[in-house]
């Protein structure tokens, strides 16, 4: 039986919104099972993103447990929480973030540096990581505003992905490109899940739920469905699609 | 349209509160600096002018002493000098008079004691606080001083003034102080009026070559060209009278008494000029960052039709705001202060010191300060022309990076976070020069602070080491028929003795084609020397070499080398040039020579000092007492009755050495034989028991002299310090906010890797170190320079720079503005990553 790389227990986020305590999780109880391609999904405002930021340690729950492996990150202080961030997690942004003033290979070696030490290997490894993603050398240099959407977006995932981490975080990783260059950044996404990666994605976009393994529906701040998949590309693609409408009708998507 | 440009600037000043308090701090102190000048130095200037008319005294006078004196000499300023009135007065010259302080201790002063009708000619003799006339009546030994003993050293009528010399002690009581013009300060003399008995009895006491009466000759009118007239003297008197003649004018006294002040308002204004150039280069650099971080809305605002003039403006606005705050509050401030400052200016100048608080100067100061600030402001802020709409809202061009990929990160082996601050260093070279030159200007300051600090936090003996000589030692005459050597080797066995050499002291020659004649200062040996660096070239060895002040090598364009001619009695010898040292002695006008040099100029010389190191830990005092104890006292004590036996013979004794002493003292008598008969007893002796004639030391004036500056230096130096790295500190802090402002995207970025706020705080303080440590280093070159060149001007003299000193404070600078950019940059802590996700 596959192990959890990430549990919580009565995980709870709050907001204060003018004065008002806003509750955005509710008692979450959730395992995240080493191996799988976890996408959350849920309408606009059910708590997606805050969930992701709880679980990758970007944020600090308001109250419950966050236990990664034999850890529990919970009570971490912000630099504790940047430690384990670096030593665990991968993190693809929406708007990609990377770094205005470097260049490709150093916007994915500044992710890498911080944990490991530079090394021919390392270097190595990263060009070997974008060409694998489709950023061939001349870009190398670039800088991200010389990139398109999709490419600095691949280069945002090598970067997520170069440190190996236990697990990768992705927030709407496809939400500003268009449909060509999403399916080639989901193709990316696929082949890393099965390469081994535990994924958890955040997306309210279809055909990137369907990548996943397991699909999580939030609503007001509690998930209430749980889909379960093949890994994309071993089952009928028509019938995944199916199966995961008919569980997101269900759940009122 | 105007209203909506002023609610911009005033949305901009509230956001950014930290470092608008930072320009207003620095606006603050720099119109307050800046006025504090303005306000007070045409005061220091009239305060001297106003307190010197209200004492009526004359503008020139001329001491001869009154041996040497000629009626004639008055008649020549009569007869050639255009002036119209020459009035004659007495005075007794005493270098170096003990009197008991205030606070128990022994304080050193060069007196010139005058009778109430000598200071009449001289001056007004305006008298201020005093006691009731019939209490003064009631007083037997009544003394005047001059103003500055009340404020400076806090004496009040009525109180002890006890006169030590010699062994004993001559009580006086303060009647009361008045307003002098000439002789009252600390660098020259004070003059005090006695009675005429006593000072009767002190013209026949203080006869020595250190103390002596004069014939005063008191004018008024135009400056004379003292050495010109001084010829004329000689040539009347046929004989150099230059080494026992005094000459002081307005001219002079102002400059000793304003010349310290002057120092300090110099200083002042340095600080204010580092405030200013850190304000005026922050404001360029926020403004520069500012532009940058609101490059979207100057887009909108020039979309919605303001002009970029229009737009320019909100950023002149914003600072003229902040600087205008900061300035008017220095302003007021300095107003405010002014009563302080008087009291201040008072104490440092001796006199008393009124006058408003000046509102012109700090107006002016408030003007001078808001237009640099309105000019760079608005210099910078029209950068905001460069961005069209189009380009503004697409964040500016420059936020595109196109250029060399400077420490690429796949080939950089260092720390990460030493990388990244590397690469932020370089890719931003341009933003580094104004901090550059802030440190630099800071820094030097610093440096400048804390050589001085460390100088004058040696008491005297910072300022002392600028003499030139050896100064903590006992100056023994000796009679002329001792036998130096022996009685050099007696001072020896005693255990107070570290050291005793023989030579010459008080020896004046003339230097050929020069109008200053010469102190020379001589040593058998310079390796016995203790406080005679040269400051070029080396000590003199042979005796024809002669080692020269620096303001001597100055002023008559003298250099290691060069020959100079030096004349005595009218034999004239060639030296060579061997050194120059900075000294402040006799104003930098003496000559070295070996005692053999200067034997060859006066063939007839013998070494007639002995010059006494105290052993570690002996005084010169204890020196003093048991070199009396050893040799039974000297023939001045004996001279002035300072020495006295308890028993008849010893009495007898005691009377008829005072008897030989006075002749060998004073009449130049050089061997006494003396025989009593009381009865069948007869009780002889000679004048062979004195073999010392006088003994004195410089310790106790130049302590006097130099303590209460080495005081006062030290204290401006410490706030001065301090106020300079609050400044650096306000500057670094604004620098690092405002990066951390602009670069918050970029530092979220990196927390959402796992970087944390440690790291980016210690990539954010890295990344200034390269700038700051260029900056400290060419601080510390620029702080040494000005070091040497204000001792160097000011004095003629180097102040010993002690290395340790400039190594510490460069690391404690480098500690200090890497603490104060990391603290700053805590900033980073409130970045919150999952805020940046959900812009």
């Amino acid at each position: 039986m596959a192990s959890s790389i990430l549990k919580t227990e009565k995980l709870c986020k709050s907001f204060s919104n003018g004065g008002a305590l806003q509750h955005v999780i509710k008692n979450l109880d959730l395992e995240i099972i080493e191996g799988d391609f976890t996408v959350i999904m849920g309408a606009s405002g059910s708590g997606k993103s805050t969930l992701l930021y709880a679980l990758s340690g970007m944020d600090k729950p308001s109250m419950g447990k966050i236990r990664f492996g034999e850890k529990e990150i919970q009570d971490y202080s912000n630099d504790e929480l940047a430690v384990f961030r670096r030593g665990n997690c991968g993190f693809v942004f929406q708007s990609v973030y990377l770094l205005d003033n470097q260049t490709v290979l150093d916007n994915v070696l500044t992710g890498a540096l911080i944990v490991q030490k530079n090394s021919p290997e390392l270097v190595k490894k990263a060009k070997d990581l974008l060409t694998k993603v489709g950023i061939a050398e001349g870009l190398w240099k670039k800088y991200p505003n010389q990139l398109s959407g999709g490419e600095a977006q691949r280069v945002g995932i090598v970067r997520a992905i170069i440190n190996d981490p236990k697990i990768l975080f992705a927030d709407e990783p496809t939400g500003q490109l268009n449909s060509a260059s999403g399916k080639d950044v989901l193709d990316i996404f696929t082949e890393v899940h099965k390469n081994g990666q535990s994924i958890v994605l955040v997306t309210h976009d279809l055909k990137t739920a369907l990548r996943g393994t397991r699909v999580l529906y939030l609503r007001d701040g509690g998930v209430v469905g749980d889909h379960r998949m093949p890994v994309f590309g071993e089952d009928d693609e028509k019938d995944r699609r199916a199966s995961l409408t008919a569980f997101l009708e269900e759940m009122g998507w | 349209m105007n209203n909506k440009i002023l609610r911009l600037s005033l949305f901009n000043l509230k956001k950014n509160r930290r470092e608008v308090l930072g320009i207003i701090f620095m606006t603050l102190v720099t119109v307050l600096m800046l006025s504090v000048v303005l306000i007070n130095q045409k005061k220091i200037d009239t305060a001297f002018d106003e307190s010197y008319e209200r004492s009526g005294c004359v503008r020139q006078t001329v001491l001869f002493k009154v041996d040497k004196y000629r009626n004639a000499f008055a008649d020549i300023l009569l007869k050639d000098y255009g002036i119209e009135k020459v009035s004659e007065g007495r005075l007794i010259y005493s270098n170096m008079v003990d009197v008991l302080g205030k606070d128990g201790d022994t304080v050193a002063y060069n007196l010139m004691f005058a009778t109430e009708k000598s200071e009449r000619k001289m001056e007004a003799f305006h008298k201020l606080e005093q006691l009731p006339e019939e209490e003064i009546a009631g007083v037997e030994h009544p003394i005047w001083l001059p103003e500055g003993f009340r404020i400076t050293k806090g004496y009040v009528a009525g109180d002890d003034f006890l006169i030590l010399k010699n062994g004993k002690e001559y009580p006086f009581t303060i009647v009361g102080f008045f307003e002098a013009g000439l002789m009252t300060n600390d660098g020259y003399f004070y003059k005090v009026i006695l009675s005429d008995e006593d000072y009767a009895l002190f013209a026949m006491l203080f006869d020595s070559s250190k103390d002596y009466e004069c014939v005063g000759l008191f004018f008024d009118g135009e400056e004379i060209d003292f050495d010109r007239y001084l010829e004329d003297c000689n040539e009347v008197a046929s004989e150099n009278l230059s080494f026992t003649t005094y000459f002081n004018c307005y001219r002079w006294e102002k400059m000793n008494e304003t010349n310290f002040l002057e120092i300090f308002m110099m200083m002042i204004i340095g600080i204010s000029a580092v405030t200013l150039i850190a304000s005026l280069f922050m404001i360029r650099h926020k403004i520069s960052g500012d532009i940058e971080d609101q490059m979207q809305q100057i887009g909108v605002l020039e979309a919605l039709g303001y002009r970029s003039a229009e737009i320019s403006l909100s950023y002149l606005y914003e600072y003229v705001i902040a600087g205008g705050l900061g300035s008017v509050l220095g302003a007021v401030i300095a107003c405010l202060i002014t009563p302080f400052v008087n009291t201040g200016i008072s104490v440092m100048l001796g006199r008393s010191v009124a006058g408003g608080s000046g509102m012109g100067g700090a107006v002016i100061a408030v003007a001078a300060v808001l237009f640099l600030v309105a000019v760079f402001a608005l210099l910078k802020a029209r950068r905001v022309k460069k961005y069209p709409p189009v380009v503004a809202l697409r964040k500016g061009i420059r936020t595109h990076h196109f250029g060399k990929n400077i420490l690429p990160l796949d080939k950089m082996h260092w720390n990460i976070n030493l990388g990244l601050a590397m690469k932020g260093f370089f890719g931003n070279l341009k933003a580094s020069a104004g901090i550059l030159i802030c440190i630099i200007t800071a820094g030097t300051a610093i440096m400048f602070g804390a050589l001085t600090y460390d100088f004058s936090s040696n008491g005297p003996y910072g300022f002392a080491a600028m003499m030139g000589t050896d100064w903590e030692v006992l100056m023994v005459y000796t009679l002329s028929d001792t036998d130096i050597d022996a009685f050099r080797q007696e001072l020896l066995t005693l255990p107070e003795v570290r050291k005793a050499i023989k030579g010459f002291h008080g020896e004046h020659v003339s230097v050929k084609g020069s109008s200053d004649s010469a102190e020379v200062i001589s040593f058998g040996d310079y390796a016995d020397s203790e406080n005679v660096h040269p400051y070029e070239g080396r000590l003199p060895q042979y005796d024809n070499e002669v080692m020269i002040g620096l303001r001597r090598s100055r002023e008559e364009n003298i250099k290691v080398g060069d020959s100079i001619v030096l004349e005595y009695n009218g034999l004239e010898k060639k030296y060579i040039v061997s050194g120059i040292v900075g000294t402040i002695q006799n104003g930098g006008t003496v000559v070295y020579l070996t005692n053999d040099g200067y034997k060859r100029l006066n063939i007839f010389a013998a070494e007639n000092v002995v010059q006494i190191y105290p052993a570690e830990g002996v005084s010169i005092s204890k020196l003093q007492a048991a070199i009396d104890a050893h040799f039974g006292g000297t023939a001045k004590q004996a001279a002035e009755g300072g020495l006295s036996g308890q028993s008849r013979d010893e009495r007898i004794r005691a009377a008829a050495e005072e008897k030989i002493a006075a002749m060998l003292n004073q009449y130049g008598v050089t061997d006494v034989d003396y025989a009593v008969q009381i009865g069948d007893e007869l009780i002889t002796g000679n004048s062979r028991n004195f073999v010392i004639k006088e003994c004195f030391s410089y310790e106790g004036i130049i302590k006097t002299q130099m303590v209460p500056i080495a005081e006062t230096t030290k204290n401006f130096c410490f706030y001065a310090l301090i106020l300079v790295s609050g400044i650096v500190a306000v500057l670094i802090t604004i620098i690092t906010s405002n990066d951390v402002r602009r670069q918050r995207h970029a530092l979220g970025i990196m927390k959402g890797l796992g970087y944390s706020s440690k790291d980016l705080m210690m990539q954010l303080a890295l990344k200034y170190m390269p700038v700051i440590l260029a900056g400290t280093a060419i601080a510390t070159v620029c702080g040494l320079w000005i070091n040497d060149l204000f001792w160097g001007l000011l004095f003629a003299a180097f102040s010993k720079v002690n290395v340790s000193t400039v190594v510490i404070t460069d690391i404690l600078m480098l500690i200090f503005c890497f603490a104060v950019a990391y603290l700053s940059a805590g900033r980073i802590r409130k970045i919150s990553v999952t805020e940046l996700m959900t812009e």
